[in-house]
């Protein structure tokens, strides 16, 4: 069963161009907040705000090692992600993607 | 739902298989195989279903859902054409309402040594029942990225 309050907290956070081009950019690789500021073009506490949204949400986590905090993606919160839209995804997709199991199925 | 309306929608889903046309267009004549892929796999029971693969033939499924909503699906086949084309009618019901009346085509083009399969279904859905939105793409490109980032 999906948990409504996270997929609410996932879809806000992705809701967002600036917290989108965050998670693309830890996609690549972990970042500390002050390397974000670079690519994105937003001061620091912009950057920490967002960053904020996105651990709550459960798309990243940050790890404080001294004074640098690095930020990487939390693979979990996209698939919560992942699994609501493909509850969404049409009867005739899935139908579809089953016929091409069935038929690798058959192959000798 | 004492909502009476009718939203008209079009779905078209493509898929390319790696099996050459004939084999493809066997998975839907077979019912069989066409029950394994079509009828099974939703976590539905099927409590009933039929295949008369043929011009003016009918295919009946009775399904029910962990919840113990029955859902029928009525098609009548209007137009095949082997390892090429089939175009059938069909309806689905919830709990005996009528959700659905759509026109479904499936189209089989050779590619390389595989199927490029194209289904479109011009629909039109009644009375705010689930609507198109179920069986829409719009979600699609989201999916996509998101999967890329996976």
């Amino acid at each position: 069963m999906l948990d409504q309050s996270a997929v609410d907290r996932v879809f806000h956070a992705l809701g967002d161009p600036t917290r989108r081009a965050i998670v693309e950019q830890l996609s690549r690789a972990p970042k500390s907040a002050k390397d974000l500021t670079e690519p994105l073009h937003i001061s620091l506490a912009a950057v920490v705000q967002h960053l904020q949204v996105l651990e709550e949400s459960g798309l990243i986590r940050t790890t404080k090692i001294g004074r640098v905090r690095t930020c990487q993606i939390e693979p979990a919160g996209l698939r919560v992600a992942q699994q609501w839209i493909e509850k969404r995804r049409s009867l005739w997709e899935r139908r579809l993607d089953r016929l091409g199991a069935v038929l690798a199925a058959e192959r000798k | 739902m004492a909502e009476r309306s009718v939203v008209h929608d079009t779905i078209v889903t493509e898929r390319t298989y790696d099996r050459d046309p004939s084999l493809v267009f066997d998975a839907w004549r077979d019912p069989a195989t066409k029950r394994e892929w079509f009828a099974e796999g939703e976590g539905w029971r099927v409590e009933e279903y039929r295949l008369d693969f043929r011009v003016g033939g009918r295919e009946h499924g009775r399904f029910r859902q962990g919840n113990g909503v029955e859902i029928r699906n009525e098609t009548v086949y209007l137009d095949i054409v082997p390892d090429r084309r089939i175009v059938m009618a069909y309806t689905m019901t919830v709990d005996g309402a009528i959700i659905s009346a759509s026109l479904g085509t499936v189209e089989f083009e050779a590619v390389g040594a595989g199927t490029r399969l194209i289904y479109t279904e011009q629909g039109a859905f009644f009375d705010g029942a689930e609507g198109p939105s179920s069986r829409k793409q719009g979600w699609r490109g989201l999916l996509e990225s998101l999967a890329e980032m996976l």
